[in-house]
């Protein structure tokens, strides 16, 4: 069957890529800015996958494999923070938090 | 598969700009979910069985339930409105920026003469079997250290999840 | 020899040494002993200068100068300065009155300052003064010269503003710094030349060459150092200060603007006589300067009604006769003039500081009258002071101003000479008006004036008194003496100097005219203010557009006022308003605003805010990507294209 060239994939992992970066520096909601982080891993995921099969090597599809379960681990940090930050707010909003001041 | 393709592309596509735009999170999670279903397809196109079974099962499995479970938790009694224009000043614009400014750094990249590719890959090429093999033979150190760091993920959260009152 | 170096030096650091010894320890001592130091100083440096005098006096003609050279001050590149002392007849001329006269009134001012609270600074500025005159006409080079010109200059500004709550004062004592800093920068562009044209500022490098320098150069070196004269002696056009400076304390008066200060003009001039004998252009103007300054003084002077300003106008018109006489070229005769003017307007200065001391400050003429029963002592001394200057034989004055003439015909100034002589005319007048204003007649005051006799302030204007009453017979001994200071290049200038050798060879048909005139002036002054007043309300009704004149003394202050401190305020408001603002602070103001700016702009980074800090990140990864895109890529690209 006709092969879909590399490029092709490379790019739609770019354009994800690129749609997960701008969401996460726009939006205020931090769990729509995990989700946009979540995005950008995916993209990444992508094009290791196919270099993957373009190379024929199989440590791409490993390394896909460890950023998923290393993406698992973050996300829960991540939520167990978000949860603990935000529990008693009103307003689900990053911007009111600066605590990394200085 | 060309067709297949460029189906999933445009899935991709459209529900990742549907997370990163919806107002209420669970608009997002669920565009996530079709997200990861469509990217999980294109694994397979790339003869990559068991990472898309893996894509399914764990992200949209679990992760996404896990956020789920936070956006209930974190929206009981509030309305969790997403104001659209941010406080912070110059924070949209050069965002919007440098993201164009990056897909067209990465366009010269991507679009330069790769390699010609190897003829089809090996038939077993992505089976559970020969990612068991290739996973505990030559990545094994990396297998042995991504255990380690869920161990910390779970210890970290059961940490935090045992604290009182914290106020930020 | 090393004893006289000795003396000489003596002579001329006791008076520094008293004034710091009265400015650091006088707080500590009771009031007296600051004038007792002071007097004492004066004293002792009278008897070393006439001890040096007599010393000197005696060798033969041509070795009656004491050269010493105590070092070199600086070094700079082909100017070698030194540090020396040029002790000559000249010198010692005006070193004797620095010092006799000076000594007088200072014990004078030990009665007159007495109920004064700055008693002790008075006598420091004293002394101060003293010192920096002293280094002025014992100098052998012009910086030195030039550093005794500006002490003397600066003592002026201390003592005339020495009553420093009185706004008037402090006016009058700027103005005369102000206008004597004109003078210092006219010697020092002197100076300047001096040095370009002969490579040297001391007497000797200059005078030596001064043929050579040629005329050109000369006279602008002579206009720039009558420019300094003319500051230093008030003469026209910067003598405004002069008037003003009466008001210091009588005594300083006497000292420094009339007996010392002022004259150094005359001595600086007379010291650089081979450059004015080898430049008569310059010659020329230092003499109508001093001619038309004496006419113009003396014609200010007769409506005058201020006891202080009429004798501060008749100091401007002695001192033209002075500087009219070493421009034409008889050094000696405006050497005599100096001493014997040094005598009589001490004297008149002192005995009018007994008038007004007995009046209790007043200084206004018209208030006065009939003083002659009330202060006899006060009177017979003004009245010598005032017939000495009218030049009366026997009085010194008739001597000294008639050799002045005498000079002038001889060496052909005939428009000159017939200024000073209409200005002798006028001085009998105004000073007889003067004598005859305030002692004779009925008293016109408020107060009751009272007799106060102090013996410090009486002995001196007696012994002044006698000085000027046989002053003029030290012609002779005098032209002897300064004969070794002035050599062969001009007539006047060797033994005979200007002056009559005896009274025999005065040119008696001018000096019998001179009688006459000041007869004429004297009678006129009778007539108008004793005899018949109602004549001078006559006149002075008829007369009164250019009574007015005189009286503003030609209105020169209100022009100086807009040709000259209007701009200067303007510039200085431009300066304060715009230029300081805008451009002073302007400059630091951007700097530390740029800073902040900096600040703020970094502050930008550390907010603490997540999103912020995902873009820096977002924006790092694009400058990665470019790198890579741009050289990496590009780099690679090209080297594929020329494998190929």
């Amino acid at each position: 069957m006709p092969q879909v060239p590399l490029t092709d994939y490379l790019t739609l992992a770019a354009v994800l890529f690129v749609i997960g970066l701008v969401g996460f520096l726009v939006r205020r909601n931090p769990i729509t800015m995990l989700m946009a982080v979540e995005l950008m891993w995916n993209a990444g995921n992508l094009a290791f996958a196919a270099f993957a099969r373009n190379f024929g090597d199989m440590s791409g599809q490993i390394f896909v494999f460890i950023v998923i379960t290393v993406a698992a681990a973050e996300a829960a940090i991540a939520l167990a923070i978000v949860v603990m930050v935000f529990r008693h707010r009103a307003e689900v909003d990053v911007d009111d938090i600066s605590v990394m001041r200085g | 598969m060309l067709v297949l393709f460029w189906v999933c592309a445009a899935v991709l596509v459209f529900t990742a700009i549907a997370v990163v735009s919806s107002r209420q999170p669970v608009h997002s999670v669920v565009g996530l979910i079709v997200n990861f279903a469509a990217l999980a397809v294109l694994f397979l196109t790339l003869s990559a069985e068991f990472l898309a079974m893996m894509q399914i099962i764990i992200y949209a499995g679990a992760i996404l339930v896990l956020f789920l479970f936070v956006i209930a938790l974190l929206t009981i009694g509030n309305q969790p409105v997403d104001r659209g224009e941010g406080r912070l000043a110059f924070q949209t614009v050069p965002s919007i920026l440098s993201g164009i400014a990056a897909l067209a750094l990465m366009a010269i990249g991507v679009r330069s003469a790769w390699a010609a590719s190897a003829a089809a890959p090996p038939p077993d090429f992505g089976t559970v079997p020969s990612f068991g093999q290739e996973l505990l033979t030559t990545h094994l150190f990396a297998f042995e250290a991504t255990a380690v760091i869920l161990l910390v993920a779970i210890i970290g959260v059961v940490l935090m999840a045992g604290r009182k009152e914290v106020r930020f | 020899m090393a004893t006289l170096t000795a003396l000489s030096l003596t002579i001329l650091l006791l008076p520094l040494l008293g004034a710091v010894l009265i400015a650091l320890a006088g707080p500590y001592l009771p009031r007296t002993a600051s004038a007792i130091i002071a007097n004492a100083v004066m004293f002792v440096a009278l008897v070393l200068t006439r001890i040096v005098a007599l010393t000197l006096g005696h060798q033969p003609a041509s070795a009656q100068s004491l050269h010493v050279t105590l070092g070199t001050w600086a070094h700079i590149g082909p100017l070698s300065i030194p540090f020396g002392m040029l002790i000559d007849p000249l010198a010692l001329t005006w070193m004797l009155v620095i010092t006799g006269v000076g000594f007088l009134i200072h014990l004078y001012s030990a009665g007159y300052m007495a109920h004064d609270r700055d008693y002790r600074t008075f006598f420091a500025y004293m002394n101060l003064f003293v010192f920096t005159m002293l280094l002025l006409v014992m100098s052998d080079n012009f910086l030195w010269l030039l550093v005794g010109w500006g002490g003397v200059g600066l003592a002026s500004y201390l003592l005339i503003g020495f009553y420093y709550d009185r706004p008037v004062a402090v006016l009058a004592a700027r103005k005369a710094l102000i206008m004597n800093v004109i003078g210092d920068v006219g010697i020092m562009i002197a100076m300047f030349l001096m040095f370009a044209h002969a490579g040297s500022v001391s007497f000797d490098g200059v005078f030596a060459r001064a043929a050579a320098i040629g005329a050109p150069a000369l006279t602008w070196i002579g206009i720039w150092l009558l420019v300094g004269a003319v500051a230093k002696s008030a003469q026209l056009p910067l003598h405004t200060w002069l008037p003003d400076a009466m008001e210091g304390p009588t005594p300083v008066s006497a000292l420094i603007h009339a007996a010392t200060m002022v004259t150094a003009g005359v001595y600086l001039i007379a010291r650089c006589y081979p450059i004015y004998d080898h430049a008569p252009a310059a010659a020329e103007t230092v003499a109508v300067v001093g001619a038309v300054s004496a006419l113009f003084a003396a014609t200010v002077g007769c409506v005058q009604y201020d006891i202080k300003r009429v004798l501060a106008y008749s100091t401007m018109s002695q001192i033209g006769y002075m500087i009219f006489a070493v421009g034409a070229g008889a050094y000696a005769a405006g050497a005599f003039h100096f001493l014997t003017h040094a005598f009589f307007k001490a004297l008149l200065f002192l005995a009018a500081g007994i008038v007004i001391h007995n009046l209790g400050g007043e200084q206004d003429i018209r208030k006065m009258g009939g003083l002659a029963k009330k202060m006899p002592l006060a009177f017979w001394t003004f009245a010598v002071g005032t017939v000495a200057i009218s030049g009366v034989p026997p009085f010194a004055g008739f001597f000294s101003k008639d050799t002045i003439i005498d000079a002038g015909l001889a060496l052909h100034h005939p428009i000159l000479t017939a200024l000073l002589i209409v200005a002798a005319l006028l001085t009998a007048f105004y000073m007889f008006r003067l004598l005859f204003l305030t002692f004779a007649g009925a008293y016109r005051g408020e107060h009751q004036p009272h007799d106060d006799q102090i013996f410090t302030m009486n002995v001196p204007v007696v012994v002044l008194a006698a000085l000027a009453a046989i002053g003029g017979f030290l012609a002779s001994p005098l032209a002897g003496f300064l004969g070794g200071s002035f050599g062969r290049s001009s007539p006047y200038g060797i033994a005979g100097g200007g002056l009559a050798p005896s009274i025999s060879e005065l040119n008696w048909p001018v000096a019998a005219g001179m009688f006459l005139l000041a007869i004429a002036g004297i009678a006129a002054a009778y007539a108008l203010y004793v005899v018949r007043p109602s004549l001078r309300d006559n006149f002075k009704r008829a007369l009164a557009g250019p009574r007015a004149l005189l009286l503003n003394a030609y209105y020169l202050d209100p022009i100086y006022h807009v040709l000259v401190e209007v701009p200067a305020y303007a510039l200085a408001a431009f300066c304060a308003r715009f230029f300081e603002p805008a451009v002073i602070s302007g400059i630091p103001r951007a700097l530390t605003g740029m800073t902040s700016s900096l600040g703020d702009a970094a502050r930008w980074w550390e907010s603490g805010q997540l999103r912020r800090y995902g873009l820096t990140i977002a924006i790092g990864v694009v400058l990665l990507l470019a790198y890579y895109a741009f050289v990496i890529h590009a780099g690679q690209s090209s080297e594929a294209a020329i494998a190929r």
